[in-house]
């Protein structure tokens, strides 16, 4: 009984005050828009850091919260175009449409890295608009904080005041962090790597790795012999310093490598565990500690 | 608990679709456990898939009508190459059924070795999830379960075996797109297999029972539990075969029945 009072009162002022729903794609967008609109939002995450954004399995509350969503914070370029449409139809909630300023896509307003030239189809066309994985790159995440607070304001003008001081507060709070980040990994500058796959290509961009192979070029295809071989006997000239990987994926492969090769494997979590309340000045730290180990 | 995702408007054309399925799945399922052929549906779908990673391999559009028809006419063409080995290498049936299974399987992942997103994207395209399922959609597939259940039941002794496997591809390749293959797997050969010792009747209005209570049950509690609706259903449907077959209730209907009578 108690503890119904206590929930009740303690869910009472964000009733009053009407929350903006915040419906995030993935970990990253929820907790950007966490700092952003702080207890103005009720924010709901599709999917978690140990999960492919690719896929996605339908669960009934997924409906529900797209269809109370007055936002809609998702990556964009084709990362969830496998349940994204599928979603908004099924939503029919008119406010978070594509075109519509409750459809928030980070993509849009960021430089993407590896567009492809030609579009042929042979070449895999769904990410024809280039590498979506945009959140691994810290500058990447301030660059979208500023549409992120202005689109938050546009939707809910009356508290604009307080979008724009968070804003502010964190455009600094991360600048700073940024250079603190890029000091501290300044010794990975041009240190050979390996990377599974593309999902951390901005990060790779960033700090200057030096990517000397992919082991899966073609994400979720297993990498032909010819490839590994190629792989293996590029290792035996050019020594690298770690294999880098991703936490939701499978890291067989990159342990065949790391056995077969004798280099260090470095397993990366994927995002911010928002839903653990972690944010994503704690992810980034765990990055850069986790890069800087095989280094010291 | 949670029961934002308890919302009529959200589970019932989930629901609908279910019932879509067990339509022709119910009464398919107990041809498909008197041939023994258990897993001709997974076979038959990934056939399904297939025509539709070839139609795309050769410059097809993807979407649409066009890919319904490469589905059909490869489901198709896969089910008489089935039907016509039955009738010639009989005995061995089962093993070319998941030796067609696996060829159909691993021929795709080579035509979309170049392509890996193309492949995510046919796969989502040919194997459902039930609470994506729309009105339109489940109107068109209605209108085929319906046709696809009045052949059967009015025809089948005189069709053959060439006929149920045409009937069976057809039923498959819509129900696939709508429900997935594991939830055509359980709507297909759970309720035969529960209500296998039962007369005809009282056999079917059992498996009846098992599958919409299973597709109702998984709905409702994969809202309030907030997981993955098609592989609650699964188990749901599980659930309630080994109630209805422990509680002996297709014994206590015949028997009712013979008293009755």
């Amino acid at each position: 009984m108690i503890y119904t009072v206590v929930l009740l009162t303690g869910l009472m002022p964000a009733a009053v005050q009407a929350a903006v729903n915040v419906f995030a794609c993935e970990p990253e967008w929820a907790a950007l828009a966490s700092e952003l609109g702080g207890d103005r939002l009720e924010i709901y995450t599709a999917t978690t850091v140990r999960q492919d954004p690719h896929h996605i399995q339908a669960r009934p509350s997924l409906i529900a919260r797209a269809r109370k969503a007055d936002l809609l914070v998702c990556t964009g370029a084709e990362l969830e175009s496998g349940w994204l449409p599928q979603l908004l139809r099924k939503a029919g909630n008119a406010r978070i449409q594509p075109g519509q300023p409750g459809h928030f896509l980070a993509a849009e307003h960021l430089d993407l890295l590896e567009i492809p030239e030609k579009l042929d189809r042979s070449l895999g066309d769904i990410h024809a608009s280039g590498n979506p994985h945009v959140h691994t790159d810290p500058r990447n995440i301030l660059q979208v904080a500023d549409p992120l607070h202005r689109r938050l304001t546009e939707l809910d003008p009356e508290h604009a005041d307080i979008y724009r001081q968070r804003f502010d507060a964190f455009t600094e709070a991360w600048q700073g962090a940024i250079d603190r980040w890029t000091q501290q990994l300044a010794p990975v500058k041009g240190v050979a790597v390996v990377v599974h796959h593309n999902y951390w290509s901005y990060l790779v961009d960033w700090t200057g790795l030096d990517k000397i192979a992919t082991l899966e070029p073609l994400p979720g295809v297993s990498p032909s012999s010819g490839h590994l071989a190629r792989i293996k006997q590029l290792l035996k000239q050019q020594q690298a310093v770690m294999i880098i990987d991703t936490g939701y994926m499978n890291d067989r492969p990159a342990k065949w490598l790391s056995d077969q090769a004798g280099i260090p494997l470095v397993t990366l979590p994927a995002t911010a565990d928002f839903q653990n309340n972690e944010s994503l000045y704690q992810w980034f730290d765990t990055l850069a500690d986790l890069i800087l180990e095989p280094v010291r | 608990m949670n029961v934002e995702g308890l919302d009529i408007s959200i589970l019932a054309p989930a629901f609908a679709a279910g019932v879509i399925v067990l339509i022709t799945h119910i009464p398919l399922g107990y041809e498909v456990l008197r041939r023994g052929i258990i897993f001709i549906d997974i076979a038959v779908a990934q056939i399904a898939g297939l025509g539709v990673i070839i139609a795309y391999t050769l410059g097809w559009d993807e979407h649409g009508i066009e890919a319904q028809i490469a589905a059909v006419i490869s489901a198709l063409t896969g089910a008489w190459v089935l039907s016509w080995l039955e009738k010639r290498y009989g005995a061995h049936q089962e093993a070319l059924i998941g030796t067609s299974f696996i060829l159909a399987a691993t021929g795709g992942i080579l035509l979309l070795a170049n392509n890996p997103h193309g492949g995510d994207h046919l796969k989502e395209l040919l194997v459902g999830q039930i609470l994506w399922v729309e009105w339109g959609q489940l109107l068109h597939a209605a209108v085929i379960s319906i046709l696809v259940l009045t052949v059967w039941l009015n025809f089948r002794d005189r069709i053959g075996g060439a006929g149920f496997y045409t009937l069976f591809a057809i039923a498959i390749t819509v129900s696939v797109q709508l429900v997935g293959v594991y939830l055509v797997f359980a709507s297909l050969i759970i309720p035969a297999l529960a209500t296998i010792g039962c007369s005809n009747r009282s056999g079917l209005g059992m498996s009846v029972i098992i599958g919409a209570s299973g597709y109702a049950a998984g709905l409702i509690l994969s809202a309030l539990l907030d997981l993955p609706s098609g592989a609650v259903i699964v188990w749901m449907i599980a659930i309630s075969a080994l109630v209805m077959h422990l509680s002996g209730a297709c014994k206590a209907l015949v028997n009712s029945r013979t008293k009755t009578d």
